[in-house]
């Protein structure tokens, strides 16, 4: 029988690697402080299709209930954490979470994420303590070639406050922007000369982390871009201090949903080129509950990691029995620890154990 | 590892050749293929693949750049940086029909390669109308009577002519483009950023 495109069973070593890396983000987050928080597979669809959020209503996964309301399966864990904090209205601030989420523009329609969230932080405080975070949980789980890039939403938005826009206008600019087109965004701008030039340098602004000093110096009259400027600084410094040589920045980048308001960050695995985290603050989020509460969160791609991850290997033995002698195997068994062990009535394959422990015969001595 | 550029096969081929060589580069290794679909230069390893599909191999990263035509994108809409068009492979998306045809009142049914363009123009004119999927000669549907009219990239407009159809509207224009995987764009910077000034018509920024 067939699954569904996207769907697929999982079995063996990359099921043991997922569970490996969601145990070991489980050690990390509870060792750093956080609290678990799991909200339900099942939610209605204008909790992340609103205009506060605005995810692509295509994109889900969704029904209509009997009511007539229309349902999804969660595909998004922020948003939903967001709705779960103001309905319990807890006093701590860094919660933890694990599981899949369910979209249909991916290649597959479920994917695995872990992440943190943090609410109620100091402005910089939820930056440098979620990359801290990324950091000790990627050495946890011993992956070590990676990059992170940093950016953030406020200097565009800086940059093209003096145009005046229609919603549309400010769509296709922002999705030019995302898509680095440059004749786009040269034509949506040739009515301001100064801001199309600034634009289409900003597209180009990615890369190495001396791009942020050019910025410092070709803005230091605007006070806005260059405390932004400065925060970027800052976390580079704090990741250098940690062992980060490598840097990066996109500083063209611009956010997607709309509740991203400030620094955005993205792992990238350098051997293949995939996305290990991305995250970011979203102090808005929580403006659709009426609520001026900051946030900032970052998610693991669980699947992206498992795939990445190196485990080592148990060795195998084998305790050969019989009916009579199958629990004095089975106490055997429980003094043999690390390894894999099998209690077999028959001999097996030599070369598949590293030892074979006989008891066959031990019954009758 | 050397970076690896999808070519899209046919008619963009010839002109992304001539185009790569007026930038200085030694072409020979690629017009000497033969039949091969993957062939290495000293500088980048170049993949020949169908237009939709070079946009695929660059959103899943097994090509870091692409060369691609604008209406293949428009069409696709991959997730892939569409940097700038390049100077060749101009060309216009236009709906056509028969020289003197006489619209009925009732839904037009409109046959095309580009399903998605065409849905999405008429959505935005606010017509509804049916749309046939085909995948060549489209010209024949209006001829054969299968679709009332089409809409098709036009270069010259010779094909429409010799089988008597007419270009009713003109609506987008494309040309061949540069495309760029999201991640490669970023971590291989360094050994990309040359070909991409070079590439670029434009000249793109100099200051790093």
């Amino acid at each position: 029988m067939f699954l569904p495109d996207g769907s697929q069973d999982q079995i063996g070593k990359i099921l043991l690697k997922k569970q490996h890396v969601y145990q070991i983000f489980n050690d990390v987050a509870v060792s750093r402080g956080f609290k678990a928080i799991e909200t339900p597979v099942i939610e209605y669809a204008d909790t992340f299709t609103n205009p506060h959020i605005g995810m692509p209503f295509q994109q889900l996964l969704k029904w209509f209930d009997r009511e007539g309301e229309i349902e999804v399966l969660r595909p998004d864990w922020t948003t939903a954490i967001a709705r779960a904090l103001m309905k319990l209205n807890p006093k701590e601030s860094k919660w933890f979470y694990q599981g899949s989420v369910f979209t249909q523009d991916k290649d597959g329609i479920e994917s695995r994420q872990a992440g943190i969230e943090m609410i109620r932080t100091a402005p910089n405080e939820g930056e440098i303590e979620t990359l801290c975070f990324a950091i000790d949980y990627l050495s946890a789980v011993d992956v070590s070639d990676y990059v992170i890039e940093l950016g953030h939403t406020g200097i565009y938005e800086t940059i093209i406050a003096p145009l005046t826009l229609t919603v549309e206008k400010e769509a296709k600019l922002r999705l030019a922007m995302h898509d680095k087109r440059q004749d786009v965004v040269k034509d949506l701008t040739e009515k301001n000369p100064r801001v199309q030039k600034q634009l289409l340098d900003l597209i180009d602004a990615y890369g190495d982390v001396s791009i942020l000093e050019r910025y410092k110096a070709t803005y230091q009259a605007d006070e806005t871009i260059v405390t932004i400027v400065n925060e970027l600084i800052q976390l580079v410094n704090v990741l250098k201090q940690l062992g980060i040589d490598k840097t990066i920045v996109d500083l063209g980048r611009v956010k997607q949903l709309p509740y991203y308001s400030g620094t955005m960050f993205t792992g990238y695995l350098t051997t293949s080129g995939e996305e290990c985290f991305s995250g970011g603050r979203y102090d808005k989020l929580y403006q659709q509950f009426n609520q001026s509460i900051s946030a900032i969160g970052l998610a693991f791609d669980v699947d992206v990691l498992a795939s990445a991850v190196e485990m080592d290997e148990r060795g195998r033995v084998a305790i050969l029995a019989s009916v009579d002698t199958h629990v004095l195997a089975e106490l055997k068994r429980r003094t043999i620890s690390g390894k894999i062990v099998d209690i077999l009535y028959t001999e097996p394959n030599i070369s598949d154990y590293e030892q074979i422990i006989d008891l066959r015969n031990e019954g009758t001595k | 590892m050397k970076p690896v550029i999808a070519l899209t096969k046919g008619r963009l081929e010839k002109q992304f050749l001539d185009y790569y060589q007026s930038l200085g580069y030694d072409i020979a290794p690629l017009t000497d293929k033969g039949r091969k679909l993957r062939v290495d230069t000293d500088d980048f390893q170049f993949i020949f693949a169908k237009g939709p599909d070079v946009a695929t191999y660059v959103q899943y990263g097994i090509a870091d750049l692409g060369i691609v035509g604008g209406d293949i994108l428009a069409e696709f809409q991959p997730d892939v940086f569409d940097l700038f068009p390049l100077p060749f492979g101009a060309c216009r998306m236009a709906v056509a029909t028969e020289a003197g045809k006489v619209w009925s009142n009732g839904k037009k049914r409109i046959a095309s390669k580009y399903t998605g363009v065409t849905k999405a123009f008429y959505k935005e004119k606010g017509e509804s109308v049916d749309i046939i999927k085909l995948e060549g000669s489209v010209e024949l549907a209006p001829i054969l009577g299968l679709a009332d009219a089409i809409v098709d990239i036009v270069e010259t407009g010779n094909t429409l002519k010799e089988n008597g159809l007419v270009v009713e509207e003109e609506f987008m224009q494309f040309s061949a483009r540069l495309i760029a995987n999201r991640s490669a764009l970023k971590i291989k910077r360094e050994a990309l950023k040359s070909v991409i000034a070079k590439l670029n018509p434009n000249g793109g920024n100099t200051h790093d």
